[in-house]
């Protein structure tokens, strides 16, 4: 379909030279040079750091089966200062800098009125919105993993750190925990991938940020609600959030694939389909700012 | 302007082809497959003869009881008597590994937590990673004798295979077993086998196993239940593989900082409330009489039996309801009469029935 002759600035996605690459490290130094992007990533480094010391300071031990997963293992050991802040962020936090990140892709620039500079260049239309969704997933990934890091540096620095009690009651060696911590920084961020192209769809819409932002956040949490409402049950396995705490799955021993497969294949849907949304939007588009 | 529709096609089409596709998948995972004919009284002998030593899965159950919804979140959730309702009810996945007689490993997987059996010979542990506690019991010794052409059933370990066989030993010239279409479960081709009540006494409806063709195990049971058109309680493998599992998975140590528990031996039940016609009625210390046969048959306990505070405690008053003489809990399957005197009757029949039973004794 890129072949067919369109308005001009639609360019076939195809070739993708060197300017290419050019675009996409100028889009990233972009968006992690903003002051908005490192408050966002000190904001979510602040939770693991919060939580270890909350549990530290604390005189009372925490109850097992009180407060969040994994907060009473915190004080045996402190690799699941990380864990705990994945559990904690995952609802909330992570889906509201994401949806900060991929409302304002598009909309954004047209807010700025830097979208015909975009593309009077000859970028492509097409080729702007690949580069801006991978700057969105760079963010999820980026996200995570300051989520992880933060709390492993957090949990070494306040509390002892040794061997790790899987789920299914074994135990692990501090390496292969470390791989385990990666596997799911990994798949949170995979998690938060559907709900960076919803973001990145709405954005297409709007010439508002903000507003694109805020219903990209709604969406993350009306998602949220529905998939606790037994009533809607036929629906829970068609929603992006459905898996987002499957992570758990590889904290058993041995690692269940399935939840990782199956939210996978579900957030390749949502990426599918609001790409391809985006896309009639997009292109079809009259850029004026 | 003419060529903008084109540019939303993909929009429109995409998520139309993503549903087709999802649909698809769903379908050919029921498909019916032909298999060669075989009797019903075939498809048993192929349960009797199953040679399956091995096994590592995944189960998938659900239950449609029409019990209210329970709590499944918060510190309570998994604890008590509450743990045995909440697995019967609501949807579970578990996978369950096995080697031989004597060798389990079954884990419940649930939301960001796990509760674990592991049997190791005569060794069973029990781990909830919930509250990270431990419980270890001690089989008593089997006597000697040749090794059972099955894996024995561990106490608490739901399979398809233990519910075919508590099912499949109510057959008699009460039932009528019938072989339906070829089906696909986990993957393999099973014979489906379909067992229909013929009394109108009891609440079950007619009983479906998948059997694989291959090996005789059966893969999935669906109980359907009188007047209600989903499956009151379903319990299938979603996947299979009939390999020798990784010996280190049924050796276990309670992890450091957990708290363990030294219980006598289990006095676990695979299944209450269902016929006591299987292996575990001998393990009650006072018998219970079971008046009638087949699929009416009424289990009764007589005063004493159940202790008192499982009969006061909160969770039951919220699930039973008040009758003449005593409570009532009442699902699609089971129903159980509790009178103030002590006495307990159960079955897979209707009220009615338990309270003619009690007013006769």
């Amino acid at each position: 379909m890129d072949a067919a002759p369109g308005p001009p600035g639609v360019s076939p996605a195809s070739a993708l030279p060197s300017s290419s690459w050019s675009l996409m490290a100028s889009e990233l130094s972009v968006l992690f040079r903003r002051l908005r992007t490192w408050a966002m990533l000190l904001a979510l480094a602040a939770i693991p750091i919060l939580i270890a010391a909350a549990v530290k300071l604390s005189s009372h031990p925490v109850a097992p089966g009180r407060g969040p997963p994994f907060l009473d293992r915190i004080t045996q050991n402190g690799l699941f200062v990380g864990v705990t802040a994945m559990v904690v962020s995952v609802p909330l936090f992570l889906p509201l800098t994401v949806g900060v990140v991929a409302g304002d892709t598009i909309a954004g620039e047209a807010n700025l009125g830097t979208l015909r500079y975009l593309l009077v260049a000859p970028a492509g239309r097409v080729r702007l919105l690949l580069i801006k969704y991978a700057a969105a997933a760079a963010f999820c990934l980026a996200a995570t993993l300051t989520v992880a890091a933060a709390g492993a540096l957090a949990g070494v620095a306040l509390f002892p750190v040794g061997p790790v009690i899987l789920l299914s009651g074994d135990t692990i060696g501090v390496g292969e925990s470390a791989v385990r911590s990666l596997l799911i920084a990994a798949y949170i961020a995979v998690s938060l991938l559907g709900l960076s192209a919803i973001g990145l769809a709405i954005s297409t819409f709007t010439d508002v940020p903000v507003g694109a932002m805020a219903a990209t956040i709604v969406l993350s949490v009306v998602s949220q609600v529905a998939d606790n409402l037994p009533q809607l049950e036929w629906l829970h396995p068609w929603l992006f959030s459905h898996y987002w705490l499957g992570f758990a799955d590889l904290l058993r021993q041995p690692i269940s694939w399935t939840s990782f497969s199956d939210n996978a294949l579900l957030q390749a849907g949502y990426i599918v389909a609001a790409g391809a949304l985006a896309y009639g939007k997009f292109t079809s588009k009259d850029v004026l700012s | 302007m003419t060529r903008v529709w084109l540019r939303w096609l993909p929009a429109a089409l995409v998520p139309v082809a993503l549903a087709a596709a999802a649909l698809a998948g769903s379908y050919q995972a029921g498909a019916a497959t032909s298999l060669p004919h075989k009797t019903a009284e075939e498809v048993i002998a192929m349960i009797g003869r199953a040679d399956v030593h091995a096994l590592s899965g995944t189960l998938q159950q659900s239950s449609e009881l029409g019990l209210p919804q329970l709590p499944s979140v918060g510190p309570t959730a998994t604890q008590g008597p509450a743990s045995v309702i909440e697995l019967l009810s609501g949807s579970h996945t578990t996978r369950v590994y096995m080697n031989g007689p004597a060798q389990a490993r079954f884990q419940v997987m649930d939301m960001l937590a796990e509760r674990d059996l592991v049997r190791n010979g005569n060794d069973l542990w029990l781990y909830n990673s919930a509250d990270n506690s431990a419980a270890h019991m001690t089989m008593p010794a089997e006597p000697a004798r040749a090794p059972a052409p099955r894996a024995t059933p561990t106490p608490g370990v739901i399979t398809p295979d233990v519910v075919a066989q508590h099912f499949l030993a109510a057959v008699g010239p009460t039932t009528d077993v019938t072989v339906g279409d070829g089906t696909t479960v986990a993957g393999r081709t099973a014979y489906q086998l379909v067992i229909k009540p013929r009394s109108t006494g009891t609440l079950v409806d007619s009983v479906t196993i998948a059997v694989d063709s291959a090996s005789g195990l059966p893969l999935g049971v669906d109980v359907r239940a009188r007047g209600q058109a989903a499956a009151a309680f379903s319990l299938a493998f979603t996947d299979l593989s009939l390999t020798t599992p990784d010996a280190a998975l049924f050796s276990f140590t309670p992890p450091r900082g957990a708290a363990v528990e030294e219980k006598a031996t289990p006095q676990l039940r695979a299944l209450p409330g269902k016929t006591g016609q299987g292996p575990q009625a001998k393990a009650t210390a006072s018998r219970p009489t079971i008046t009638g046969s087949g699929w009416d048959a009424v289990i009764s306990l007589s005063t004493g039996t159940v202790p008192t505070d499982v009969r006061s405690a909160p969770l039951l008053a919220q699930l039973t309801q008040p009758v003449p003489g005593g409570r009532a809990l009442t699902t699609s399957l089971v129903t159980v009469l509790m009178l103030d005197d002590g006495r307990v009757f159960a079955g897979m029949v209707p009220l009615e029935r338990l309270q003619a039973a009690a007013a006769a004794q």
